[in-house]
């Protein structure tokens, strides 16, 4: 098969229609409604302008899922790491139990969980708090991280370990100055897929935080598909769907070693 | 300063691993542990380190029983089969790691683990990776944490079958000076039964977890207690005759010389091994090994005899020896 | 000691996992709306009576399965021919690789903006092409029979990249002498494909197969931003249903109940899928001896 063509389609089609937004959000309203209007009336930076200027202004979307994110990847960290280390210290049938247990969970669809946490939100008053998101993030990612962890562990020599408590340190000291260290790039890939998780996640963000100034991205996206306060819209649609992808775009292509060894050592334990 | 282990045992589910374990280690001494793969020798000293628990039996050193004790609290310095080396720090960073969580002050640490790098001549490598050093740099800088813990005593798990052949040799007299200058009692694993008749003190060996003998290079060899004994102490091999009325006879090849009566055999293999031949006959009490020096000659039509007083007499049952 | 490590992370999964299950098969023989003051009041099957006869609730029903069915087969179809042409060594292999990763980073509700103005008519670059081609303007997004297939698309632009790589990470683990050996026995890549290939990528094709599955009969993030559940309700899922159910309709019963049921559902399917998979790619003991067969 030509595989320069087939390459060139997989390009085309991943691309493509992120390119097109580009396109589009620089694209005047007048050009977006008749195509083929002279060049001197086509370019625009008007869709940034009204998008930047907004109130509340894009960036502050941004803020909100940065600090969503960073606070589930450390809660999850915190939660997993030990999990992970102590999973293949317990008996045999129950640690094969529990792999099960923790696969089906990670295969769940956690959306028909809304109901339940937005209950759990109402009854701890945790609505409309950044923070607080964190927590159900941290445990919905749980057991992906868990089992990328756990694997991670299971692949040290257990010597190191045995060598470490015969110089005298404790469980505490051999985390910090032996275990943890040598997990590292899994710790990357699984922080890595926590905060893709936690920056893209939507139906939770929508249930707990509907103060406009503490959106998530994923979240006020959807606000702002819901209003159409623009004449012709898609031009600011457009210009908003380009500043939303381009932190993403950016994390892909800086993390993506971590990224993909994390999926594809998923893959293979899994 | 004193190690001593009685009727040591331990189970995992119905299987007991290693039981009646006695054993008792003087100052200064090394004991050898050898036997075939998985016969426990590695579950042994792991349980006198206290990396694994003990089912019955105590271990008791120094006077203090530390069945129970943690391995922290032990004071037990062991050299690992692949060295258990960290790999993500230094040379310096390896030693260090112990005296520092131990709460040795930075200066002490600094004159201490200098002094070590000299002792085992790794001054100039100190701020290596491991993944840098040679095998035989490897296993000097875990004998190095070893003698830094300066603990009661060494435990010793195969620390020379990564090395090559000759490497061993060289380093054999330098750990022999290293471990047993510190005057401290040694239990050395080894399935190398030249290397344990070369710097062990007494050899004790192990079969299905059971300790069968503990007594000296020499004792082992001309006395061992058991057929398995006979058979796993000496190369070449022991020749076992057909067992008759219950008891197998065994000699040793040297003990074998060619005379005008005996058995008569086919000689089917030649081995010459420079100040020694080893000849591989047939016979009708079976497959035989003699072992004689290259100056004498083989007849034409060879019997085989040797001394009733090198004979060894095993029960065919039991494998123990007959007086 | 060791359970004090697993104790916390062990309590959030409970919380998350585990708790939400209970409270909805309890929430679900309850009725619990506006109507009993958001107080919950036992109605025995009440509402799963009310299920069964849900006129609205079984179109979705359908709906939802139709998606998710085209979307997952079309995403493994796909996935497949990308991990193969992935699999070999090109130069530029690794940074195409990321590219391709990029729809499936994306939050859905940002590209789903975008694919509305794609597909719209008449001024999205989908219309200009059906003109160009001589099919005429098609209302994607208006025409109820159309619709669905957009969110089908959309959702494979962004779940195939996913697919892809669990299956890229099953073609590194065949061993390259069982495709030479099949070579030297004259056997040509289709044969290859059948007999080696699929066979031994099966467990990551039932891994692609069940989590894409479990996840796409939950979709809701790209029907409600792209679609909004139409046109007439045309494009709605059941979870999409569960949610208007609980905030819109302020019903929390009967939302649990729809829940519970899709629930077991994806359970059913799952297994049905597990199996079906076990049957349509044997795994043969022997897999060099393929030429013969």
């Amino acid at each position: 098969m030509n595989r320069r063509f087939l390459i060139a389609l997989l390009l085309l089609w991943s691309l493509g229609p992120l390119l097109w937004q580009v396109y589009t959000s620089f694209c005047s309203d007048q050009a977006l409604i008749q195509p083929f209007v002279s060049n001197d009336h086509r370019w625009t930076l008007i869709h940034y302008q009204n998008v930047l200027n907004a109130n509340p202004p894009f960036w502050r979307y941004l803020i909100n899922s940065l600090i969503v994110g960073a606070t589930s990847t450390f809660l999850c960290l915190v939660l997993a790491l030990p999990a992970a280390y102590a999973l293949n210290r317990i008996p045999r049938q129950l640690s094969v139990l529990t792999r099960l247990a923790l696969v089906g969970a990670a295969l769940f669809p956690y959306v028909l969980l809304f109901l339940a946490l937005l209950e759990l939100a109402r009854a701890l008053n945790l609505g409309n708090q950044l923070l607080a998101l964190s927590l159900p993030y941290a445990a919905l990612s749980q057991p992906l991280a868990i089992l990328l962890l756990n694997s991670a562990f299971n692949d040290l020599p257990p010597e190191l370990e045995d060598a470490a408590k015969l110089e005298g340190l404790s469980l505490f000291q051999r985390f910090r100055w032996i275990l943890i260290p040598l997990i590292s790039p899994a710790t990357a890939s699984t922080a890595i897929l926590v905060f893709l998780f936690s920056w893209n996640e939507y139906p939770i963000a929508l249930t707990w935080i509907s103060d406009s100034n503490k959106l998530t991205l994923p979240v006020a996206m959807a606000r702002i598909a819901g209003s159409s306060i623009y004449s012709v819209p898609y031009g600011a649609y457009a210009a908003a769907t380009v500043l939303g992808s381009i932190p993403l775009v950016l994390l892909v292509l800086i993390f993506q070693k971590p990224i993909v060894s994390g999926l594809t050592s998923g893959a293979v334990k899994g | 300063m004193t190690l001593q282990i009685q009727n040591l045992g331990r189970s995992v589910g119905q299987h007991w691993i290693v039981r009646h374990l006695n054993l008792h280690v003087e100052d200064g001494e090394c004991v050898a542990l050898v036997g075939p793969s998985g016969c426990g020798k590695s579950s042994t000293l792991r349980l006198i380190a206290g990396l694994d628990p003990v089912s019955e039996g105590e271990i008791i050193l120094n006077e203090a029983n530390v069945t129970h004790s943690s391995a922290a609290k032990r004071a037990v310095g062991m050299v690992f089969q692949s060295y258990a080396l960290l790999p993500h720090l230094s040379v310096f960073a390896n030693l260090e790691l112990g005296l520092r969580v131990r709460g040795v002050r930075p200066f002490d640490r600094q004159q201490r683990i200098q002094a070590m790098l000299e002792l085992v001549q790794l001054q100039d490598r100190a701020n290596v990776l491991p993944a840098e050093l040679s095998g035989g740099q490897r296993q000097r800088v875990a004998l190095a944490r070893a003698l830094l813990r300066d603990p009661d005593v060494y435990l010793l798990d195969e620390p020379m079958s990564n090395l090559d052949a000759q490497l061993r040799e060289e380093l054999r007299p330098e750990l022999r000076r290293l471990v047993l200058d510190r005057q401290k009692p040694v239990i050395h694993v080894t399935h190398d039964q030249h290397e344990a008749m070369a710097i062990a003190d007494r050899i004790a060996v192990l079969h299905s977890g059971k300790i069968q003998q503990v007594a000296t290079p020499e004792d082992l060899y001309h006395h061992p207690e058991t057929l398995f004994i006979a058979k796993f102490i000496g190369r070449p091999q022991i020749n076992c005759l057909r067992p008759k009325n219950g008891v197998i006879c065994a000699v040793r090849p040297e003990s074998l010389f060619f005379a005008k009566e005996g058995l008569p055999c086919k000689i089917t293999a030649r081995e010459w091994l420079g100040s020694s031949q080893l000849l591989y006959l047939d016979s009708p009490e079976g497959f035989l090994r003699l072992s004689c020096s290259t100056a004498v000659d083989i007849p034409e039509a060879p019997h085989v005899s040797w001394d009733v007083s090198d004979e060894h007499h095993f029960a065919l049952e039991s494998g123990h020896r007959l007086p | 000691m060791t359970v004090f490590l697993l104790l916390p992370s062990l309590l959030f999964l409970l919380v998350v996992f585990v708790g939400p299950l209970f409270r909805y098969a309890w929430l679900s023989f309850h009725a619990d709306s506006v109507m009993t003051g958001l107080i919950a009041i036992p109605n025995g099957g009440a509402n799963w009576l009310r299920l069964v006869q849900d006129q609205r609730y079984w179109q979705d029903l359908g709906q939802t399965l139709r998606f998710a069915g085209v979307s997952v087969g079309l995403e493994l179809f796909l996935a497949l021919i990308i991990a193969l042409l992935l699999d070999q060594r090109w130069r530029g292999r690794d940074l195409v690789r990321t590219l391709a990763l990029i729809p499936w980073a994306l939050p859905t509700t940002v590209m789903a903006l975008g694919w509305r103005w794609i597909f719209n008519t008449p001024y999205g670059p989908i219309d200009y092409f059906t003109n160009l081609v001589g099919i005429g303007s098609l209302n994607i997004l208006g025409d109820p029979n159309l619709t669905w297939m957009a969110t089908v698309w959309a959702d494979v632009w962004k779940t195939t990249p996913f697919a892809a790589l669990i299956l890229l990470a099953g073609l590194q683990t065949i061993p390259v002498d069982l495709y030479e050996a099949v070579r030297l026995e004259g056997g040509n890549p289709l044969i290859c494909l059948r007999r080696i290939t699929l066979p031994l990528l099966r467990p990551y094709i039932l891994l692609a197969l069940l989590f894409r599955l479990a996840q796409a009969f939950g979709v809701f993030d790209l029907i409600q931003v792209l679609t909004g559940g139409g046109p007439a309700s045309s494009t709605e899922s059941v979870a999409l249903y569960a949610y208007w159910n609980a905030l819109r309709f302020l019903d929390f019963g009967y939302s649990s109940t729809i829940i519970m049921a899709s629930f077991l559902l994806i359970s059913v399917i799952c297994l049905i899928a597990w199996i079906g998979l076990q049957i349509l790619i044997p795994t043969h003991s022997e897999s060099r001896g393929v030429i013969k067969s």
